[in-house]
């Protein structure tokens, strides 16, 4: 029981943690930016992710936090893309982390509350089984995500995938934007089910067995 | 249905690829990857729609405002394995969950079966219905989700929470001519000595006086005071206006609790109970005898909300047309205007016997308001107001001010008699 009254506050600061991790990650990316007008520059959606996040975490804005990531992804990417060079493996280790930063935050708030409420030893072994195997599948999917990019980048630069002319970077590009767009397009075109509405009002009226009424006209 | 996270990714890489593309770096265009592999994962195994049955049992049907009623939600499925399911049956918002969950995330196997026992309660009285049974299957990682909702559902009425009247005396002042508990100031079959008279053939040997008897040489035979049944109509106020406070803790609610526990008191001494209710509607239950008219009076007043702009004196063409005159009028209003003095001024002036309790909305809504000094001298001057109207209703009619906080039996307790002699 000690161990399931752990888990809801775990479940809870970890989506933190690693949001912590990756503003000071890119935060120490910015003080080693050279140009002052640079640092000025990408101060701004540095400090737009922070009030978007804190924004998000008081007035619980939805917008706000998707807006606070991608203020903080543009800030490395743009920061990385024009200042410092990109270095393959730590960028694709953070945008694995950032992948992963918002799993763990839809995972902690669909799982965090259900630890928090008295619950059979049966239904916190089924519950803790579920939560075991989103997790495994979210680790297995970020170490891909890191690895098969890694892979491509060794097979391309060694030749052995020649993307070197024209045509080919072409075709590769092309290929990719089909994958996005097939990806983005395949969802399953069911009806969208109202979902999380919990106030049902009751039938709070009104056809008494027995008796009499009058109604007001008009 | 695809989630905004898996729209958010597909963004993400096109927008990497496009900067990618423009910028021609095969680093930045290696960046479009993850998020796309991510992608590509969450669609290897889409969710599937869950094809699942529910049977939920609850321990009552029936129950008190308060009380607690234990549920249990047994699902099974009945289509292929889910990954992730989150299964909630959906409650009216009305219920606590006092102990349990009726909400989960599990995976469930082909066949397989979740069973969620929680217990709830609602503070408030009502005619509820529990369910449906929503379920949400998705992929671990967040990127489809499917719906269902089973409609299972189960009625569930609560009942208003009942007023310890015991010790209260209620009673009608006028009787009818059936036997009762109300002493009827006439001679009859009673229990209280009225008197002696002469013995005549056919009374009962019991009631030969016998001492009187001996003393003056002829049979003399007690008599006693009849004890008969009287009629009382409760009428609630249940106008939109008398809704002050919070949803378990407004004059309507209290007037609906109060309403329980006088009609059980007065249908327990053997009298015949009527009801009025002005709500949206102005319906009322005639006048009946015995425990069938206190459940039927408890149907009518489960259905009671707060609504309609009716004026008092409405209630006066129900009471003239189906009720008897010599009744006493039980009128529960938390007096919140003055067109509850007007009407009774009038009722009574028809010869209606009054009996007013008053659950106090200023004092409702003194304890939910935070105690500035502006609110403390609005709360005296208000209190003054309605000390007034009180002072005017009690030359024509009794009154029980009642600050809902406290038991109605101890606001009964301090009138001397209720309702007061003429």
């Amino acid at each position: 029981m000690a161990a399931s009254r752990l888990m809801s506050p775990g479940l809870r600061w970890t989506p933190f943690a690693v949001l912590a991790l990756l503003e000071s990650w890119v935060a120490w990316d910015l003080l080693a930016v050279p140009d002052r007008r640079w640092i000025t520059a990408l101060a701004l959606p540095f400090l737009a992710n922070l009030v978007f996040l804190l924004l998000s975490r008081g007035a619980h804005r939805r917008w706000a936090r998707w807006s606070g990531l991608l203020a903080l992804g543009a800030t490395y990417v743009v920061s990385h893309a024009f200042v410092l060079g990109i270095q393959v493996l730590p960028a694709l280790v953070f945008v694995s982390l950032l992948i992963a930063q918002v799993e763990l935050r839809i995972l902690a708030e669909r799982f965090a509350p259900l630890f928090l409420t008295t619950i059979t030893s049966a239904q916190q072994r089924q519950i803790q089984l579920a939560l075991l195997r989103a997790l495994v599948r979210l680790t297995i999917a970020s170490i891909l995500a890191v690895v098969i990019p890694l892979l491509a980048a060794d097979l391309a630069s060694a030749g052995v995938v020649p993307v070197t002319t024209i045509p080919t970077a072409l075709l590769l590009s092309a290929a990719l934007v089909a994958v996005v767009l097939i990806l983005a397009l395949l969802p399953s075109l069911e009806s969208k089910v109202e979902w999380g509405q919990r106030g049902v009002l009751g039938t709070a009226d009104s056809s008494p067995s027995e008796g009499f009424r009058i109604e007001r006209k008009g | 249905m695809r989630t905004p996270l898996s729209s958010g990714l597909a963004a993400a890489s096109m927008g990497l690829l496009l900067l990618g593309l423009v910028l021609r770096s095969w680093q930045v265009l290696l960046l479009a990857l993850p998020p796309m592999i991510v992608l590509a994962l969450g669609s290897l195994a889409p969710p599937p729609r869950p094809r699942i049955v529910a049977l939920r049992s609850l321990s009552a049907d029936r129950t008190d405002a308060g009380r607690e009623v234990d549920v249990e939600l047994v699902v099974r499925n009945e289509g292929p394995s889910l990954d992730l399911v989150e299964i909630a049956d959906v409650l009216p918002r009305e219920f606590a969950v006092i102990r349990g969950t009726n909400h989960a995330v599990v995976s469930l196997e082909k066949d397989g079966t979740l069973r969620l026992a929680y217990r709830i309660r609602s503070p408030v009285k009502g005619d509820f219905v529990l369910g449906p049974v929503r379920a949400r299957s998705f992929d671990p990682l967040a990127l489809g989700a499917q719906d269902v909702v089973l409609d299972v559902r189960s009625p569930l009425v609560v009942a208003p929470a009942m007023e310890d009247l015991r010790r209260a005396a209620l009673q009608p002042r006028r009787t009818r001519p059936w036997f009762g508990q109300v002493a009827s100031r006439r001679i009859g079959p009673g229990t209280e000595f009225w008197g002696v008279r002469e013995y005549v053939a056919g009374d009962e040997v019991r009631r030969i006086n016998w001492k009187a008897s001996a003393r003056l040489e002829r049979l003399f035979t007690n008599e006693y005071e009849g004890e008969r049944s009287g009629d009382v109509v409760i009428v609630v106020d249940a106008r939109r206006e008398s809704s002050v406070g919070t949803e378990a803790d407004n004059p309507v609610e209290h007037a609906v609790r109060a309403a329980l526990g006088i009609a059980d008191r007065v249908l327990a001494t053997k009298n015949r109970v009527g009801l009025i209710v002005y709500r949206q509607v102005i319906d009322w239950v005639p006048l009946a005898f015995g425990r069938k008219q206190l459940y039927r009076i408890l149907d009518h007043l489960v259905h009671v909300k707060p609504g309609g702009e009716w004026r008092v004196s409405h209630v006066g063409l129900v009471l003239s047309r189906f009720f008897p005159r010599d009744c006493l009028i039980v009128l529960i209003t938390p007096l919140q205007d003055r067109d509850a003095l007007t009407a009774v001024i009038e009722l009574a002036a028809r010869g209606y016997d009054i009996a007013i309790v008053s659950p106090s909305a200023l004092e409702i809504e003194r304890r939910i308001r935070p105690n500035t000094p502006e609110d403390q001298m609005a709360y005296r001057i208000l209190a003054m107001e309605r000390a007034n109207r009180v002072a005017q209703l009690r030359r024509v009619a009794q009154v029980v001010d009642w600050d809902p906080a406290t038991p109605l039996a101890l606001a009964l307790r301090r009138m001397t008699a209720w309702p007061r002699r003429a």
